[in-house]
């Protein structure tokens, strides 16, 4: 093994262990494409802590498929859902934004993140079975009181806005990515699953 | 018409990335037991304010409005920020909310209150700073405005503000100076010399000093009574000398907000203001000016309904600045203030209906503008547009006979 490969081999380590502690599969049930991370928790932290205030929290995810390794885009779906967190049940209820909008409640945390996750689904249409594909998963929580903040009723706060550029929002934000690849549609089939959106 | 489209392009990608936040909380069926401010001391915010704190309690969760009181606290504190919280309360179905006060109280504050592009009227701006010291609030600004009058009016104002006046919460002072250089269309310019028994000739520079006392009559009414003292250059040499039109004036306000146990929420605005000149206070110009309006808003979950309706007239000779112009980015849109009548009216009538889902809008406007003696003719406009909080980009049709014409506007607090 050439030093090369050593150092190559010690810099992909670290990223695959955080890639592997929540890892993404995908399934295809004849129509579309399917996605679950069973170790990925995203009800934490700060977004977790909202939640618990009482307050809603929203998420923004999407879901990329690429036929080149991550290089060019083959079809993308972005997908918004609000959580909230029932103060006397202690269960959480979820709504999905885009499109019709459905919403589930009485969940435990894992299952909230299981029916986000669920939703998240992509359509197949035009994809060989046989061609080789990489999906990207990226999920972020927004916070709704800075863009308030910023814009109240005199106008524009520029004073609040130069205090929000000046933080680290975006970094300061929670936000996971999560991939695989490569995969093909007919390694990953899953005939029972066909349609199967429900909460 | 490339720069609107392209100005068009940005702001809807501006709009459309804002996205709104859903309030969609399965908390909202349970009862606010009590409300608390943590942070701050009550007293430090208005009375009004904490009257609204706690009117909440009894009622069903609404967490827009609690976004509405936080950011209103954040406001009259000016502190970084104002969160809130929602706990268990005491009582089974019940919950507590607190407002939690986030830094200390900031001194300074940069705002844009006005930022807007109309096709036909172009630019108006206005950028201001405010330094506050205990309850002393003093800003200074600077200002373009080609919209809201019959001038573009250009410069600085100043204003002092102090809103516990003698330390009663019930009463507040403003000083208001403001100096403008005036910049006219050439229809105005045109039409003002023909105009010279009914309203004042054209002029190049405006000053005016204004002090206003406020006072909140209990409920939803606020009175304030002040005086105006404006002072006119003449726009030619061989014009009249300096004018000055002084006035005394009086406003009555009303504000009534109403949440349903539903997710309906009303909101009403309104009021009457009267401006008189009179020799007793040396003005050159004697007059009497009336404006009333009312504004009503109701919101239900994505939808909202705004009906906005007004009126005025003025009796005797008032200067440019005091007649009523339509054709605003707010007042019959789309049509063009100057050819519906380039010195204003004394006499106006306008309103405007207005449908929102979530951030598109849909708006419907109706008004006349004209002068005593004259027949008030009615001119309607349509248009659609988005709206997302202050901000807004519509496209508006004026309806003619003749031809169709959109026009643009985009910026926000119109």
């Amino acid at each position: 093994m050439t030093r090369r490969r050593w150092l190559l081999a010690a810099a992909v380590i670290p990223v695959s262990k955080v890639f592997s502690a929540a890892s993404l599969s995908a399934y295809w049930d004849g129509d579309n494409i399917h996605v679950a991370a069973p170790h990925l928790h995203f009800l934490t932290g700060r977004p977790l802590e909202r939640l618990k205030n009482g307050l809603s929290a929203m998420f923004l995810s999407q879901l990329t498929l690429s036929t080149d390794a991550h290089l060019t885009v083959f079809r993308r779906v972005p997908e918004r859902f609000v959580l909230s967190y029932d103060l006397w049940e202690e269960k959480f209820s979820v709504t999905r934004l885009r499109g019709n909008p459905r919403s589930v409640s009485h969940l435990s945390s894992e299952a909230a993140e299981a029916w986000c996750l669920r939703s998240m689904v992509m359509s197949a249409a035009g994809l060989d079975p046989s061609r080789q594909f990489w999906l990207r998963l990226e999920l972020r929580a927004t916070d709704p009181r800075e863009e308030a903040a910023v814009l109240g009723e005199p106008g524009i706060n520029i004073t609040r806005l130069i205090e929000v550029f000046s933080r680290r929002p975006r970094s300061a934000q929670p936000h996971w990515t999560l991939e695989a690849g490569p995969l093909r549609l007919a390694d990953i089939r899953k005939s029972t699953a066909r349609g199967d959106q429900s909460g | 018409m490339r720069c609107a489209w392209l100005g068009c392009l940005v702001w809807g990608s501006l709009l459309i990335a804002g996205g709104p936040q859903s309030a969609i909380n399965v908390n909202t069926r349970y009862t606010v037991e009590s409300v608390e401010l943590s942070g701050a001391e009550e007293s430090r915010i208005s009375a009004g304010l904490r009257r609204e704190m706690a009117r909440l309690r009894g009622e069903k969760l609404n967490p827009s409005l609690l976004e509405d009181l936080a950011r209103r606290i954040r406001r009259e504190l000016q502190v970084r920020a104002v969160t809130h919280l929602v706990l268990r309360g005491d009582t089974p179905e019940h919950v507590k909310v607190v407002f939690e006060v986030k830094g200390r109280p900031r001194s300074y504050e940069i705002s844009v209150p006005t930022f807007l592009y109309h096709a036909k009227q172009g630019w108006s701006a206005a950028v201001e700073g405010t330094i506050q010291v205990s309850e002393h609030r003093l800003t200074a600004g600077v200002v373009s405005d080609g919209d809201a009058l019959a001038e573009r009016y250009a410069g600085v104002n100043a204003r002092y503000e102090n809103r516990r006046l003698g330390g009663s919460e019930r009463v507040g002072l403003r000083l208001l100076a403001e100096s403008y250089h005036q910049q006219w269309n050439r229809a105005t310019r045109l039409a003002a010399p023909e105009a010279i028994e009914y309203t004042s000739p054209i002029y190049r520079v405006r000053q005016n000093i204004e002090p206003t006392i406020t006072i909140a009559l209990g409920g939803p009414f606020m009175l304030s009574v002040g005086a105006g003292f404006q002072r006119m250059e003449p726009d030619y040499p061989a014009g009249p000398g300096t004018e000055s039109a002084n006035a005394l004036s009086a406003a009555l306000r009303v504000h009534k907000r109403i949440e349903t146990s539903g997710a309906g929420r009303h909101d009403l605005n309104g009021g009457y203001g009267l401006r008189a000149a009179t020799r007793v206070l040396d003005s050159d110009y004697v007059y009497n000016r009336h404006h009333m309006e009312m504004r009503y808003v109701y919101e239900n979950g994505r939808h909202a309904v705004v009906e906005h309706a007004m009126a005025g007239a003025i009796g005797g000779r008032a200067p440019l600045f005091e007649r009523f112009v339509l054709g605003t980015s707010s007042t019959l849109r789309g049509w063009n203030k100057f050819d519906l009548d380039p010195l204003g009216g004394d006499r106006m009538v306008h309103n405007t209906v207005e449908y929102r889902y979530r951030m598109l809008q849909a708006f419907y406007d109706t008004g006349a503008v004209w002068s005593q003696g004259q027949p008030a003719v009615a001119r309607h406009a349509v248009g659609v547009g988005l709206r997302q909080n202050n901000f807004s980009l519509a496209v508006a049709f004026p309806l003619r006979d003749s031809r169709v014409e959109p026009v643009f506007i985009l910026g926000m607090n119109y």
